[in-house]
């Protein structure tokens, strides 16, 4: 009887385990900044990733009518262009802190959502900044 | 006398008595002396006193526009409306402290007035007290919100307008507190039976205590809810952010020993359970106040602020070590003799009750995944709602499962009663399941569907059951008799019933949702999907603490529709509110997206369907319904009679 009892136990226990740290692993989401992803651009191959950066100047397109939005990202080191369907949050401009959710394709960020980032502290950064303080800026920007 | 000065005074006042009655409390405990607890008792009422004090002289600094301290400096702006300016004690993080620090000395000193019992009351009030202590030392040693400013400005930022956009949001943390302050009082009579060695009343003394702080943080996460859904503007209405799963935790938590301690009260059993799951549930509440105020986590809502973070971490550390240490002294004593059979009344909710852990050790997993991964491997990850949601569903399935039929079960074992009730409920699951799947439904929608009838039959069964009981007296006298003296077990009914239709209104409004945009110019009409929409007009105006555009969108057959940009002097970012109009079936919500800037042309709207989610508010109502109504103070429920005894 006591045996019986376990085996169920331990089979709920491993539908459980498998339930939840399955579900774990697919579901992470790096966040990661343009020079991160060129580390290593085979890691974030087709993987589900938070790209963060800021709006590139003179490189916002909107088309209003199909709500195709295309800037490119940078973290000030490289930069990756990207491609978002749906409108732009009301508030995008230039040199804007943006997380975008999404994935690579061939050399394009495709993305589904887009995060501004802001807040009454926000500053953008001065010339010259590194990957580490944009994104720290973005991190901390509410 | 400024604010500040008076504040600083309460402040004082609520610690110095607060400590007093601790060292009144543990001499009482020591010496077995009645008159301290006495004494005690009255050193609640002024600590109280000086809570209240420290409360009237923050809202005199708000109301009076007074900025020479530091709270009003940073969170008030003389443009507030009245009920804003009211609002912004609770709407950063000093003063929210002082709000749960008032509402804990207005507990402690409730609890303290219906102390009887000689062993537990100095445990209960040094438990009470110590907890207070450390809510008003944070207060005057940590965050402050009377610190006085030298050059005192003439207005301020004003709060975060998020917390502006809705009357909600003056309502919401005021019911969350109301629940975490509650969940305090169970947890004191826990440490003190365990203290005393009295392991059985202290169920019974707090059952109103726990239902209350149930019912109130039941309320505060839909209101929650409701407030995601209508003020922060994605068209959702829980996203797994760190500030939902804190106020989530303790509520799966307080679900877990609601349903043990029922089984404790009734049977004797699982009083190890019981002192565990309500240790876990009020260090839950400490752990979402760490959570959300000390920056560890990224959140959206983000009201961080890092000092506060080590001390509620020790206090975490130091909660659990208390409750759990004790437990492992006593643990011998309140074993459980001989087993449970899995198929009885305690056998099922005592897997209810290991569901609703399993689930807040998911949240808090979900929550804090992140930053093992970061410690580990230095990689910024985030786990996202896909991940909670595929643990939830299942859980949540087996959990509708559970909630019906351990009510119909008796104690013990099963009867003939029960196999008849649990055969109809299951056809109502197969019928539900069948029927939804022949109409096109998915499989997931489908036992949704299934699981709600089977909730119902369930209830249904057990209301017919309890009623027909005291049919001797005719049917209209046996409806009243049950629904006063057997208003536990309407009540449970009741609440088993939210439950149902807040799942069942989740499941479609998750599964049905549509989310469409299109830009239209001014009097362009245009089909999103399938409502024939026409933009009438677009137009900015000022309303002297923020600045709007607005769009006034005509819905042919539903109605007009004013989305809106909320521009905040102090935002850099407009806050879009939505349009929102409830139906039975459907709800519209339309979003201004972006609009013309240059010329006021045209505009980009969103349109999101989200079916039944009216139902999910009705469902909070209900359930909150349930839990007050058990409480009520209206005559005796009894248990001697059969609707009483079928209880749950």
């Amino acid at each position: 009887m006591k045996g019986k009892y376990l085996i169920g136990a331990l089979l709920i226990l491993g539908a459980l385990g498998y339930l939840i740290f399955g579900g774990l692993s697919q579901s992470l989401t790096y966040f990661i900044t343009p020079s991160e992803y060129f580390q290593n651009p085979a890691k974030y191959a087709g993987k589900r990733v938070r790209l963060g950066g800021l709006v590139k100047p003179g490189t916002v397109r909107f088309n209003r009518d199909t709500l195709e939005l295309r800037f490119v990202l940078t973290d000030g080191v490289a930069e990756v262009p990207v491609e978002h369907h749906g409108t732009p949050p009301a508030l995008f401009k230039e040199r804007q802190g943006v997380v975008v959710e999404g994935r690579f394709k061939g050399q394009t960020f495709v993305g589904d959502t887009l995060l501004v980032k802001h807040s009454e502290t926000y500053q953008p950064p001065k010339e010259g900044y590194t990957p580490e303080e944009v994104r720290k800026l973005i991190e901390e920007a509410k | 006398m400024t604010p500040g000065v008076l504040g600083q005074v309460g402040l004082v006042l609520a610690l110095s008595f607060a400590l007093l009655g601790l060292v009144l409390a543990g001499y009482a405990w020591w010496a077995r002396d009645g008159r301290y607890v006495e004494a005690a008792k009255r050193a609640a009422l002024f600590s109280l006193l000086g809570a209240l004090v420290a409360f009237f002289a923050l809202e005199w600094a708000l109301l009076t526009d007074d900025f020479s301290i530091v709270y009003t400096v940073k969170n008030h702006s003389t443009k507030s409306p009245t009920w804003v300016k009211f609002a912004t004690l609770w709407a950063a993080l000093e003063g929210s402290i002082l709000l749960w620090a008032t509402f804990q000395a207005l507990y402690t000193w409730l609890a303290a007035r219906g102390l009887r019992d000689y062993w537990m009351a100095p445990g209960v009030l040094g438990v009470l007290f110590g907890i207070q202590v450390f809510f008003f030392a944070v207060m005057l040693f940590v965050t402050n919100p009377f610190l006085p400013v030298p050059n005192p400005p003439t207005e301020g930022p004003g709060p975060n307008p998020l917390l502006q956009n809705h009357w909600m949001m003056a309502v919401h943390p005021v019911l969350m507190y109301l629940g975490f302050v509650g969940i305090s009082v169970p947890f004191a009579h826990a440490v003190a039976a365990m203290l005393a060695r009295r392991y059985q009343s202290w169920i019974e003394t707090t059952r109103w205590w726990t239902l209350v702080a149930f019912g109130f943080l039941t309320l505060a996460i839909f209101a929650g809810a409701w407030w995601s859904y209508e003020v922060l503007g994605w068209g959702g209405y829980w996203g797994w952010d760190p500030v939902e799963n804190a106020s989530f935790i303790p509520w799966l938590l307080l679900a877990a020993f609601l349903h043990t301690a029922l089984v404790q009260e009734r049977r004797g059993l699982f009083k190890p359970w019981n002192f565990a799951f309500i240790t876990l549930a009020f260090a839950a509440t400490v752990f979402g106040t760490f959570l959300t105020r000390s920056g560890v986590v990224q959140s959206v809502h983000a009201f961080t602020e890092g000092a506060v973070g080590p001390v509620f971490l020790g206090f975490l550390l130091l909660v659990l070590f208390v409750g759990f240490g004790l437990l492992s002294r006593v643990a011998s004593e309140v074993r459980d003799v001989g087993g449970v059979p899995l198929l009885s009344r305690e056998g099922l909710l005592l897997g209810g009750a290991l569901v609703f852990s399993t689930m807040a050790f998911v949240v808090v997993l979900g929550t804090l995944y992140p930053l093992f991964v970061e410690a580990f491997t230095g990689d910024k990850v985030s786990v996202g709602a896909p991940f909670f949601n595929s643990v939830f569903a299942p859980l949540g399935a087996v959990l509708l499962f559970l909630m019906g039929a351990a009510p119909v079960l008796p104690w013990g074992r099963v009867d003939a009663w029960a196999r008849r009730v649990l055969l109809g409920m299951l056809a109502a699951l197969a019928l539900g399941f069948v029927a939804a799947l022949a109409l096109g439904a998915t499989v997931g929608v489908a036992l949704g569907v299934g699981l709600f009838l089977y909730n119902l039959v369930s209830a249904g069964a057990q209301v017919g059951r309890a009623v027909a009981a005291r049919r001797r007296q005719g049917w209209g006298a046996a409806l009243i008799g049950y629904l006063t003296q057997g208003r536990r077990h309407f009540g449970a009914q009741v609440v088993h019933a939210g439950v149902a239709l807040a799942a069942l209104a989740i499941v479609f409004s998750q599964a049905y949702r549509v989310d469409v945009q299109k830009t239209l110019n001014v009097g362009e009409t245009a089909k999103l999907a399938g409502i024939e929409v026409r933009l009438e007009r677009l137009h900015a105006f000022d309303e002297g603490y923020r600045y709007v555009v607005e769009a006034v969108v005509e819905a042919k057959g539903i109605g007009t529709f004013r989305p809106r940009l909320n521009y905040y002097k102090t935002m850099n970012a407009p806050l879009a509110a939505p349009s929102v109009r409830y139906g039975p079936t459907e709800n519209y919500y339309f979003i201004l997206q972006a609009f013309d800037q240059d010329a006021g042309r045209w505009a980009t709207l969103r349109l999101v369907l989200t079916p039944m989610v009216f139902w999910l508010w009705v469902a909070g109502g209900v359930i909150a319904f349930g839990l007050f109504y058990m409480v009520l103070p209206l005559g005796r429920s009894r248990r001697s009679v059969p609707g009483g005894e079928v209880a749950a």
